[in-house]
C-alpha cells in the first residue's frame, strides 16, 4: 500500500467505528436543521415584510423622512413627485395610497356586521405602472368602477372569510371598508407580515371615496405614501438617486429597490425582538452544535488516552494534536454539514407548502450555516483538546 | 598512601577494562517526589547510575521500588526535580520543552500495555514513528515491513490491532519503538506478553541493536528467561538502588576470587555475595598501598596493575615478591587482628578491590569449608 503523505488519523479515528460516526452525523447534521430553520424562517418572514417592495415596479422608490417602516402611516405631498419628474434620467413617477387603521373591512350578514378588522388599502392610478403583479394588472379595468377592489387571497382566513377561488361568488359578499359598501371584484396574491392582516388593492379614485379625511384639508390624494419612480433607458441608478435627492426638499428619503428593502428588513431585524429571537435560536443550534461536537471529540480523545499519551512519548508536539484536533473538527463539520443541509433543504420544502412563507435556502444563508458549523465544531475541538494536552505519557508505564 | 578510599563497588565495573563508551545515560543524586505538602513523599533518593552506549540494563525491584519511577524520569517523561540526570548528552533538570521533544524522537518507548491505534493497521502504527522522524517513505517501507516480518508479523502487517493476537499487538509495538533506529529504548516488562520463542527473537534483535547501532537498552522485567542478554543488573528497594551489578565484570570478579585457594570451595552464590560487598580502591604508582605495622583492616584483591611486597626487618627493607592483576594481599593482618607484617607498594598506577574486614570475617564464619581451607592455606604457609 503506498502513503501519500501522512497517516490520515484523524480520518481513521474518525472513521473507525462507524455507529459512533452515524451518531456524530446525526447530531452536527442535526445542530445544522436547527440552524437552519432559524435562519430560513428570518429570511421567510423578511421576505415577508418586504413583499410589497418586491412587488413594485420602478427603480427608485420616494417616502417620507418619517416612514420608518412600511406600515407606518406617515405621508408627503404629490408635489415632491412632480419635482421627482422634472429630473433629467426620471421617465415618470407615480404616487402609491395606503391606509391601514381607519381600514377596517366588515362583513354584513343579515343585515348585521361583524366587529371588522383592518385590512391594508392600497390606492394606485389605474394605468400607472405600479405593480409587477399580472393578476392585478389584467384587472384593473374592473378597479375603474367606484366602490370596487382586489382582495389579497393570502389574506388570514380567520379574520378575512371570503370565496378565494370563485369571483363570481366574491362579488356577492356583502362588505363594509371604512363604513362604506364595497364590491369585491377580483383576487390577487401579496401575502401577510407582521404589520398586515390582509391586502386590498382599489383605484385612487375610490381609495380617495373611502378615505376623505386622511388630509385635514384638501384633497386626500394630495398626500402620498410611496412613490414609484421609473427611469429612462440607459439612465444611471445611483448618480439619478443622488440627483433626486439634492433636488427634492428634505422632508423625503430617495432609495433604491435595495436601499429600500435593507430599510425595511433592517427595522424588523433589528428595531423590533425579531431579530433577537432568530439571533438566539441561531445561538442555541450553535450551543446544542458545539455540546454534540465537544462529546464526540472528548470521547474520541478520552478512548484514545494512552495512544495518544505514547505519540507524545515519541516526541509528537503539541502543535501535531492541534492539527489533528483541527482537521477532525472540520471533517465533522463538513460530514455533519451535509447531510444536515439535504434534510433542511426537504424542511424548507415541505414548510413553505404548509405556511405559505417563501423558504428559500440563499446561498448567503448556506455559507452562514456552514461557517458557523465550522466554527462550532472547530471550538468545541479546542475545549476538548485540554483533555488531549493534559494527557501523561509518565502514566503509561 | 592510599590515594582513593572511594565507595564504588567493585561490581559497578567502572574500572574494568576494555573500550570505555560514552555514557548514555548519567544520573547523578537524583531524588524525586510526589505530592505536595503534607501528602510530599518521596520516591527516588540519592540515586547514582551510569550506564554506557550499547549497554543492556535490566533494571528489577519489587513493586513500588521507584525503578518505574526512574524510567520514566530517563524517558523524559517526568520532570527531574533534584540532582542531575543527563540522557544523550542532555542535561535533563530544567530543560524546554523543545529540547524534551527532540531528546524523545531519540528515544523508543515499549510500554507495557501496546497502546496501539484501532483504527490504524500494524504498518500505519509503526509508520506513525517513522513518519515522525521524516524518514524517507521508500527506506521505512523497508524497514516497516523487515521489522515486522522478523518479529513474525509478516503475513499481518495490513492487520488492524482487533484482528491480532495480545502477543502481536505487543510485537508491532515493539516494532513501532525500534523503527527509527533509537539511540536509547527503554521498555517496561516488553516480554511479559510473548512466548518464550517470540520473547526471545524480541531479545535477540534488542542484542543485535545494541551491538551493531551501538543502542542503549534499559528494561524493567521480571522475566528471567531474558537475564542472560543483560550487560548490568540494576536493582531497586524503596527508592535506593541497592545494586547495580556489571554481569561481565561480576564474573571476572568471581573468577579471580575461584582462582584463589582461600575461595576455591566457594559456590557461585557466595562468590557473588563477596564480589558485592568488595569496593573500588585505586593507587598511583609508588603509592604505598600497605604500611608494615599498621593494623589490617582490608583485604584486596588486584583488578589492573601490579604491586611489589616490600618486608622491613629493621635494618633494611627487602623486596620479597611481586604480585599482579588476580592475586590478592592483605589476608594475614585480618585473619589473626595482627598488623601488617609486610609493606606493598604500586608498581603503576593499580586499582584493587576490597575487603572490609567485617565481611572478610563475616564470609569466613559463614563457611566452615572455608574456615577448614583457610586454616590448610595457614598451615601450608609454615
Amino acid at each position: 500500500m503506498k502513503l501519500f503523505g501522512k497517516t490520515p488519523l484523524a480520518w481513521k479515528n474518525l472513521t473507525h467505528d462507524w455507529r459512533r460516526l452515524a451518531v456524530a452525523i446525526a447530531g452536527i447534521g442535526f445542530a445544522v436543521l436547527l440552524m437552519f430553520t432559524q435562519v430560513g424562517f428570518q429570511n421567510a418572514l423578511f421576505d415577508s415584510q418586504a413583499k410589497l417592495i418586491d412587488d413594485l415596479q420602478g427603480e427608485i422608490f420616494i417616502v417620507s423622512k418619517a416612514k420608518f417602516t412600511l406600515a407606518a402611516e406617515k405621508r408627503f405631498p404629490i408635489n415632491r413627485l412632480m419635482q421627482a419628474q422634472s429630473v433629467p434620467g426620471v421617465s415618470g413617477a407615480y404616487p402609491i395610497y395606503s391606509e391601514l387603521t381607519t381600514s377596517v373591512l366588515r362583513k354584513i350578514e343579515r343585515g348585521i356586521g361583524n366587529r371588522g378588522f383592518p385590512i391594508r388599502s392600497i390606492g394606485f392610478e389605474p394605468g400607472d405602472p405600479i405593480f409587477q403583479v399580472d393578476a392585478i394588472n389584467d384587472q384593473v379595468q374592473q378597479l375603474r368602477q367606484p366602490g370596487t377592489a382586489l382582495i389579497d387571497r393570502k389574506s388570514k382566513k380567520k379574520k378575512f372569510v371570503f370565496p378565494r377561488d370563485d369571483d363570481v361568488k366574491l362579488a356577492e359578499q356583502n362588505l363594509e371598508l371604512a363604513g362604506k359598501k364595497l364590491q369585491l371584484v377580483g383576487t390577487f396574491e401579496l401575502g401577510t407580515d407582521f404589520a398586515h392582516d390582509g391586502n386590498l388593492v382599489m383605484s385612487a379614485d375610490s381609495f380617495a371615496d373611502y378615505y376623505p379625511h386622511r388630509k385635514r384639508f384638501g384633497d386626500p390624494l394630495s398626500v402620498i405614501d410611496i412613490g414609484v419612480v421609473h427611469l429612462t433607458d440607459g439612465a444611471d441608478l445611483n448618480s439619478t438617486r443622488d440627483l433626486l435627492e439634492q433636488t427634492l426638499t428634505k422632508d423625503v428619503d430617495v432609495l433604491t429597490r435595495d436601499e429600500f428593502r435593507a430599510a425595511e428588513v433592517g427595522f424588523w431585524d433589528e428595531s423590533t425582538p425579531i431579530g433577537t429571537v432568530f439571533l438566539f435560536g441561531k445561538i442555541i443550534g450553535f450551543i446544542v452544535g458545539m455540546v454534540i461536537c465537544y462529546q464526540v471529540i472528548y470521547s474520541d480523545i478520552a478512548d484514545h488516552m494512552p495512544e495518544f499519551a505514547t505519540l507524545k512519548a515519541m516526541g509528537y508536539p503539541s502543535l501535531y494534536f492541534v492539527r489533528l484536533i483541527v482537521v477532525e473538527a472540520l471533517l465533522l463539520a463538513v460530514i455533519g454539514f451535509i447531510p444536515g443541509t439535504a434534510v433542511s433543504r426537504a424542511l424548507y420544502g415541505w414548510l413553505a407548502g404548509q405556511t405559505g412563507l417563501l423558504m428559500n435556502m440563499t446561498v448567503d444563508g448556506v455559507l452562514f450555516v456552514l461557517v458557523a458549523t465550522i466554527a462550532m465544531c472547530i471550538a468545541s475541538g479546542m475545549l476538548a483538546l485540554r483533555k488531549l494536552l493534559a494527557a501523561d505519557p509518565a502514566s503509561l508505564f | 598512601m592510599m590515594t582513593s578510599q572511594s565507595t564504588i563497588p567493585a561490581t559497578k565495573g567502572s574500572f574494568a577494562d576494555g573500550m570505555r563508551l560514552p555514557r548514555t545515560v548519567k544520573v547523578r543524586g537524583l531524588n524525586h517526589y510526589f505530592g505536595d505538602g503534607e501528602l510530599r513523599k518521596q520516591a527516588l533518593f540519592n540515586n547514582h547510575l551510569e550506564v554506557r552506549r550499547g549497554e543492556i540494563v535490566i533494571m528489577t525491584g519489587p513493586s513500588g521500588s521507584g525503578k518505574t519511577t526512574l524510567l520514566t524520569l530517563i524517558g523524559t517523561l517526568r520532570t527531574v526535580q533534584e540532582g542531575s540526570l543527563n540522557v544523550l548528552g542532555n542535561e535533563l533538570l530544567g530543560a524546554s520543552t523543545d529540547l524534551i521533544v527532540r531528546i524523545r524522537r531519540e528515544m523508543g518507548f515499549i510500554f507495557q500495555a501496546h497502546n496501539l491505534f484501532e483504527s490504524l493497521t500494524a504498518y500505519q502504527n509503526v509508520n506513525m514513528a517513522a513518519e515522525l522522524l521524516k524518514i524517507d517513505p521508500m527506506i521505512a517501507d523497508g524497514r516497516i515491513k523487515s521489522l515486522l516480518t522478523r518479529l513474525g508479523l509478516g503475513e499481518r502487517i495490513h492487520y488492524k490491532p482487533k484482528s491480532l493476537s495480545g502477543g502481536q499487538k505487543q510485537r508491532v509495538a515493539i516494532a513501532r519503538g525500534l523503527v527509527h533506529k533509537p539511540k536509547l529504548i527503554l521498555a517496561d516488562e516488553p516480554t511479559a506478553a510473548l512466548d518464550e520463542k517470540s520473547g526471545r527473537e524480541v531479545v535477540t534483535l534488542f542484542q543485535e541493536l545494541a551491538r551493531d547501532e551501538g543502542c542503549t537498552i534499559i528494561m524493567v522485567t521480571h522475566d528471567n528467561r531474558i537475564l542472560d542478554v543483560a550487560d548490568r543488573i540494576v536493582n531497586m528497594v524503596d527508592g535506593y538502588i541497592t545494586s547495580d551489578v556489571d554481569v561481565q565484570e561480576a564474573s571476572v570478579i568471581c573468577e579471580f576470587l575461584m582462582e584463589i585457594p582461600l575461595f576455591s570451595d566457594l559456590n557461585a552464590d557466595s562468590l557473588s555475595k563477596i564480589a558485592d560487598q568488595m569496593m573500588v580502591h585505586e593507587a598511583r604508582e609508588g603509592d604505598r598501598v600497605i604500611r608494615q605495622g599498621d593494623p589490617g583492616d582490608l583485604f584486596y584483591l588486584i583488578r589492573s596493575g601490579s604491586v611489589d611486597v616490600i618486608v622491613d626487618d629493621g635494618d633494611q627493607s627487602t623486596k620479597v615478591a611481586e604480585l599482579r592483576q588476580g592475586q590478592y594481599f592483605g589476608e594475614a593482618a585480618l585473619i589473626h587482628d595482627e598488623p601488617r607484617n609486610a609493606s606493598i607498594v604500586a608498581r603503576e598506577d593499580s586499582v584493587f578491590y576490597a575487603l572490609e574486614k567485617v565481611d572478610f570475617r563475616d564470609v569466613l564464619e559463614k563457611s566452615a569449608t572455608f574456615e577448614q581451607q583457610l586454616r590448610q592455606a595457614l598451615f601450608n604457609r609454615q
